[in-house]
């Protein structure tokens, strides 16, 4: 075996054992299903609506926030305008004279960061929510949030549960099971308390913890992967309220996925060098001990494995290609012959089936813990398109963080 | 609280490195299963050999329609060939029960060789043989090539016999035919072509017709089926 298959070996070997410990968390400790309780008590919640040209689904976030089973009084929802160039001012206008609407306008300064802040200073509620202008809340999200904080004290933030909002096209159905997978591993990393992101689409914090540890910060363009890290800094537990249901719009094209997930790569890794004193340290538990390791981890071997496939593929095309021309063995394109001796049994095969089958039985979980259908369209695209196309960010991620290359807030 | 977190830790290790255990062990179970096919191909082989041998000294030359009838263990040879590449390249060059297998093959392929010999000497026929002589210890770049020529050109001409040996096989019979035949080690590949004198290097399909000009009297693959048809 040469050194190149070892090492294929040790990646399924780490993926098979991150899959494995999340399904021991999951027996541990099993979500919850929903409960028609009420909470005890209704806080004031503000939440922050920011937003860079997004004109057509700005309207539609803000109606899915009025609809909110909320009283009324006690909620209130802050349009931030980032110096769009397109219509989004205009459509926030029409909410202007809503009671619960407050409208700003603000110029852009190049990063999602001080939007929030601006929208931060301007409110005074007990729990502050984000909500990205292109995600829609389910109509018992924020009571679920609520009752989330409730449950504990010591909960400082709450994410919800994404999935992504009426998948349609190849990129997005292959997300769509992207996302019921991040369902399962964010309320493992719950019961792990190892939470490392709070998204933009509906993460809520309690407002003492940035009274605590201040606001947003710029972070590489992903505040909310820094403002998690810091929170396990100080101390400051997160929580998954995996029934609080939001959906999001995703990337509809390979380009824009690219660019999105280039800007979420390189956050992960700049934020992990901010933050690299708590990789291995025992005081932040499992933060520090496995999802931070793991994250960068999984990183390396998702660009080993792409490189390798690559490599061999190149090689084989090469090999053949130079044999056909020495040889002088026309090419043969022969109807595939099946005999179940020449059935590959290897124990690369055995590993890689039993990886995809835990990555399927956690997408499952996922689907059934935020109740959310998935096609076999969009399993089949996932499993079988989603690991070719990865590797493309992560790529991309590493070249630019080595080139120390400047880029903006584009998605 | 900290020790829970270990506990888990080496759980989930031990359960990963079952896993990795028991994928290990069924693959190593069906390799297994394979190389008991492989060695039930041999005996049956074996036995057909014996058969035709034991036919051949019953009847001598007197009747050499009835010894056509079943002579013929190319296309059995060359499904075993196929299989035992395939194991070959699963669990290695190196592995005993490998080479134990492609020593009963090499045998197999040197009576099916002798047999032929006799039989075309007593019955007549032009048949074809190439004896082609590789090495997979990493010092023969081109034999990989030189074997799909072979195999190309068995499947254009399906009388072709061609028997191919690992030069570096411990074998006593295979190395007394490369002592007879005075093959040299260093410049394989090697084929000897009905009885020729070594011809080394690699050839491509063009000029290994060209040294085997015996290849027009044989029918080809299309011919065949055309014929069948």
């Amino acid at each position: 075996m040469d050194i190149g298959a070892l090492g294929i070996y040790f990646c399924l070997f780490m993926g098979l054992y991150f899959e494995v410990f999340l399904l021991i968390s999951f027996l541990e400790q099993r979500p919850h299903k929903k409960t028609a309780s009420r909470p005890r008590y209704y806080p004031t919640v503000a939440i922050l609506v920011p937003c860079w040209n997004k004109e057509k689904t700005l309207a539609a976030t803000v109606h899915s926030l009025l609809a909110l089973q909320y009283p009324k009084k006690k909620l209130s929802i802050v349009i931030i305008d980032d110096g769009s160039t397109d219509g989004t001012l205009a459509a926030a206008e029409e909410f202007a004279n809503h009671p619960q609407v407050k409208i700003f306008s603000k110029q852009n300064e190049g990063s999602k960061y001080s939007a929030l802040n601006f929208g931060l200073a301007r409110t005074q509620s007990e729990l502050v929510g984000c909500l990205d202008a292109d995600s829609f809340v389910a109509p018992d999200a924020l009571i679920e949030v609520v009752k989330k904080f409730e449950s504990a004290p010591d909960i400082m933030a709450v994410t919800p549960a994404m999935r992504v909002h009426q998948p349609r096209n190849f990129f997005e159905l292959m997300q769509a099971v992207e996302y019921v997978f991040g369902i399962f591993y964010r309320k493992m990393f719950d019961n792990l308390k190892a939470i490392t992101v709070l998204p933009g689409p509906f993460s809520t914090y309690r407002r003492e913890v940035f009274t605590k540890i201040g606001g947003f910060r710029y972070a590489h363009h992903t505040e909310d992967m820094e403002m998690a890290f810091r929170m396990h800094k100080n101390g400051l537990r997160i929580a998954n309220a995996h029934t609080a249901v939001v959906s999001t719009k995703v990337p509809s094209s390979l380009g824009s996925l690219v660019r999105q997930r280039v800007r979420w790569s390189r956050g992960f890794l700049e934020n992990s060098r901010d933050y690299s004193f708590m990789f291995f340290n025992p005081r932040y538990g499992n933060l520090g001990l496995m999802a931070l390791p793991f994250g960068l981890i999984a990183f390396g071997m998702g660009l080993y494995v792409a490189g390798y496939m690559l490599y061999s593929l190149v090689t084989t095309l090469f090999t053949k290609a130079l044999s056909l021309w020495t040889t002088g063995v026309p090419l043969q394109v022969a109807a595939p012959h099946f005999e179940l001796f020449y059935i590959d049994t290897s124990m690369l095969t055995f590993l890689v089936a039993i990886v995809i089958g835990l990555t399927l039985v956690a997408v499952l979980i996922g689907g059934r813990i935020a109740q959310t259908k998935l096609s076999a369209s969009s399993l089949v695209l996932y499993f079988a398109c989603f690991g070719f196309v990865a590797p493309l960010w992560l790529g991309r991620a590493v070249w630019d963080m080595a080139l120390a290359r400047e880029t903006g807030w584009l998605t | 609280m900290q020790w829970t977190h270990w506990q888990r830790y080496i759980f989930a290790f031990v359960i990963t490195a079952t896993i990795f255990g028991i994928a290990f062990f069924i693959a190593g179970r069906i390799d297994q299963g394979r190389v008991a096919d492989i060695r039930a191909m041999q005996d049956a082989i074996a036995i057909d050999l014996l058969s035709t041998e034991t036919q051949f000294e019953l009847l001598g030359n007197l009747d050499c329609e009835l010894l056509g009838e079943r002579p013929v263990l190319t296309e059995e040879l060359a499904v075993l060939a196929e299989r035992l590449a395939y194991t070959e390249s699963n669990l290695g060059s190196n592995n005993a029960q490998v080479t134990l297998l492609k020593k009963q093959y090499s045998l197999l392929q040197i009576k099916d060789y002798l047999l032929m010999q006799e039989i075309t000497r007593k019955c007549g026929g032009t048949p074809v043989f190439v004896l082609y002589f590789y090495s997979n210890k990493g010092d023969c770049t081109e034999c990989g090539r030189a074997g799909e020529v072979l195999t190309y050109l068995r499947q254009e001409y399906p009388a072709l016999r061609v028997y191919s040996f690992d030069y570096h096989l411990d074998l006593g019979a295979l190395q007394t035919l490369i002592t007879l035949r005075k093959v040299r080690g260093e410049d394989v590949p090697a084929f000897i072509i009905n009885n020729r004198a070594p011809v080394y290097g690699f050839k491509n399909v063009e000029e290994m017709e060209v040294l085997i000009p015996e290849l027009a009297t044989l029918a080809t693959s299309t011919a065949q089926t055309s014929e069948t048809e």
